[in-house]
């Protein structure tokens, strides 16, 4: 995770900034998210250092529900649950589960040269970027709750552990 | 009367479509195929809004937007397509499209933009047109519903940036201003302070040249001893603060050490000229300022988004320098000298805009400034030394160079003295360098034979 500590900084402080601008979220309460934030960075806990984990689940000062409905009715965005989703190893896409630890983000499916990609993190523009170019730019978004995406990467670690040991074997 | 929009697709039976949904939410219609034809008939009529394909064989809609944007500027653009990659649409919005949508057609999305853009461009000419010759600065933001006097907020960029301001007046512990070279922060900052009207709100202004924690200190305990209740403190230019100032400016916001016990409530405005992403990746800010400038991060908008300011502010520019040189009366613009303002990019924004009036001033004017008069004032700013200006290019080109190696090297400033040759010191200082003093030129990087 240490590699992605860059990214994890900026993706969260767009985050922050984008959800007080639509009036998700207040200054104060933001302020709040972004001290703890940096006592998770500090204690180089990078995978609690989330300021959208920490405005819904310690602080609760943020309704995911609330926000899904921003993100569908004015940003558009088709959400998935990826509980219902087939998910496969991400090693032959290149992909490192750290960065998807670290940016809340997955890709879930690659389908004719597009890989569809679930984040909890689409109103942050540094992980739309920094995926958009690892991918090549062929990608069609969409939108999950924490917990579907938490679950289906502890879904890809396990699977990825299964692939080690039969590769030891 | 109702407004005309003109349609622009290649496609039949998409355009009929488009039509039939203008025409049946009462706008005066033209639709046409040919994206040559469309410049011509825009060049002979009066339009409010286009609406146009982006994928056509003759030219993209970007390249059409560009050639209509030639004509007149004003009009907003709506661009539809059947499929755009991300950054396509990212790069139209940069160029000046109002609005982009992807078929199939959110009918209602789609005459709910119309009618914003074009409102809000009706706006912005009705501000242009009362923008008369009296303004003298005197009823600057009266318009907004509170005072407001470091940009007059004719224009929708400064407006919007005073009316965020506004709206954030009660922030709670910190705000930041990031913007272009050649700002001024301070006029911004005591517009602040005149959002409130207790004697109990008071702002304190540190520069870097002297700012200490001792001084920061003191002022803050002299505010208390006035009457304070709630102090401010604006860190003018944090990109020109050395190491230990930027570790105080750290422990303000975050109210530790010894600003910890102080019997006051403290906030912070920091204000700084540039992105702060490449600050934070040339390292000149450290992941705590980083984080915490962005809780409230507002855009100050640079002059050339704001030119039907412009005028305005350098007659408020000429009443200043005319007190302050004692003039018996003072010289106001002629309309077609204060359009010229206007018409510039003022790239070192308010520092070249006073820079210029004063020049102006300095060759007593009279009582009327003309457009002679400022023609020659903006030829000597960017014309009478050629040499100046290549040297001043060529500084800002080093320093952009030098901040694409740093980022290279990670910050590492060992490495990047060795690959430019120079010595470490110089590259630490030319790394601290604000983008104000790289014009002043107080830094030399260069070993003499470069």
């Amino acid at each position: 995770m240490q590699q992605h500590r860059a990214l994890i900084l900026r993706s969260n402080r767009f985050l922050g900034s984008a959800l007080v601008n639509k009036g998700l979220v207040s200054t104060t309460d933001l302020e709040e998210a972004n001290t703890r934030f940096m006592e998770a960075i500090q204690s180089s806990d990078l995978r609690r250092a989330s300021i959208l984990s920490t405005l819904l689940f310690d602080l609760k000062k943020l309704d995911e529900a609330k926000l899904i409905d921003y993100l569908v009715d004015e940003l558009k965005l088709g959400m998935v649950d990826l509980d219902f989703i087939e998910l496969r190893s991400l090693r032959p896409m290149n992909v490192d589960l750290s960065l998807c630890w670290a940016s809340s983000t997955v890709p879930f499916d690659h389908v004719e040269g597009t890989y569809l990609v679930a984040s909890c993190y689409y109103m942050s523009a540094p992980v739309i970027k920094y995926w958009e170019e690892i991918l090549d730019g062929r990608v069609l978004w969409y939108g999950t709750s924490t917990a579907s995406l938490s679950r289906a990467l502890e879904r890809i670690e396990e699977i990825h552990k299964a692939e080690d040991t039969s590769e030891e074997e | 009367m109702p407004h005309r929009v003109l349609i622009l697709d290649d496609d039949a039976d998409f355009n009929s479509l488009l039509t039939d949904i203008f025409e049946q939410a009462d706008y005066n219609v033209t639709s046409l195929m040919d994206p040559i034809e469309a410049i011509e008939a825009f060049r002979d009529r009066e339009y409010d809004l286009i609406v146009t394909d982006h994928k056509m064989p003759e030219m993209t809609g970007a390249e059409f937007m560009k050639a209509v944007k030639k004509v007149r500027p004003e009009v907003p653009v709506i661009m539809v397509s059947g499929y755009l990659e991300n950054d396509t649409i990212r790069e139209l919005i940069s160029e000046g499209v109002g609005g982009v949508f992807l078929k199939p057609l959110n009918i209602f999305s789609l005459l709910k933009r119309t009618a914003e853009l074009i409102e809000e461009t009706q706006k912005l000419q009705d501000s242009s047109a009362s923008d008369g010759e009296g303004a003298d600065g005197e009823d600057a933001g009266k318009h907004l519903g509170f005072s407001f006097r470091s940009y007059p907020c004719k224009s929708g960029a400064s407006a919007s940036f005073a009316e965020r301001l506004y709206s954030l007046r009660n922030f709670i512990s910190m705000l930041s201003l990031i913007g272009e070279p050649g700002m001024h922060y301070r006029s911004i900052c005591e517009d602040i302070l005149n959002f409130y009207e207790s004697d109990a709100e008071h702002f304190i202004y540190l520069s870097p040249g002297t700012f200490d924690e001792a001084q920061a200190l003191s002022l803050i305990e002299a505010a208390q001893k006035e009457g304070a209740e709630r102090v401010t403190c604006v860190l003018l230019d944090l990109l020109s603060m050395n190491e230990a100032q930027r570790v105080i400016a750290t422990k303000l916001a975050k109210h530790e050490g010894a600003f910890e016990a102080l019997a006051v409530v403290l906030r912070t405005i920091f204000c700084v000229s540039g992105d702060l992403d490449s600050l934070f990746d040339e390292g000149l800010i450290d992941e705590n300022l980083y984080i915490l400038m962005g809780t409230t991060e507002v855009r100050v908008p640079p002059l050339r988004e704001c030119s039907v300011d412009v005028g305005i502010m350098a007659q408020q520019l000429v009443v200043e320098i005319a007190r302050e040189k004692s003039l018996a009366a003072v010289p106001r613009f002629e309309r077609s000298a204060r359009d010229l303002f206007r018409q510039q990019t003022w790239g070192r924004n308010y520092e070249e805009l006073r820079a210029t009036v004063r020049k102006i001033i300095d060759d007593n004017p009279g009582d009327m400034i003309t457009h002679a008069a400022v023609k020659s004032a903006l030829q000597v700013s960017e014309l009478a030394s050629p040499r100046d200006r290549l040297e001043s290019h060529l500084l800002g080109q080093q320093v952009d160079y030098l901040r694409a190696v740093s980022i290279l090297f990670n910050g590492d400033r060992s490495k990047i003295a060795g690959f430019f040759g120079a010595d470490e010191s110089a590259i630490e200082a030319k790394l601290k360098c604000p983008q104000d003093s790289i014009f002043s030129r107080e830094y030399t990087l260069w070993p003499d034979e470069y």
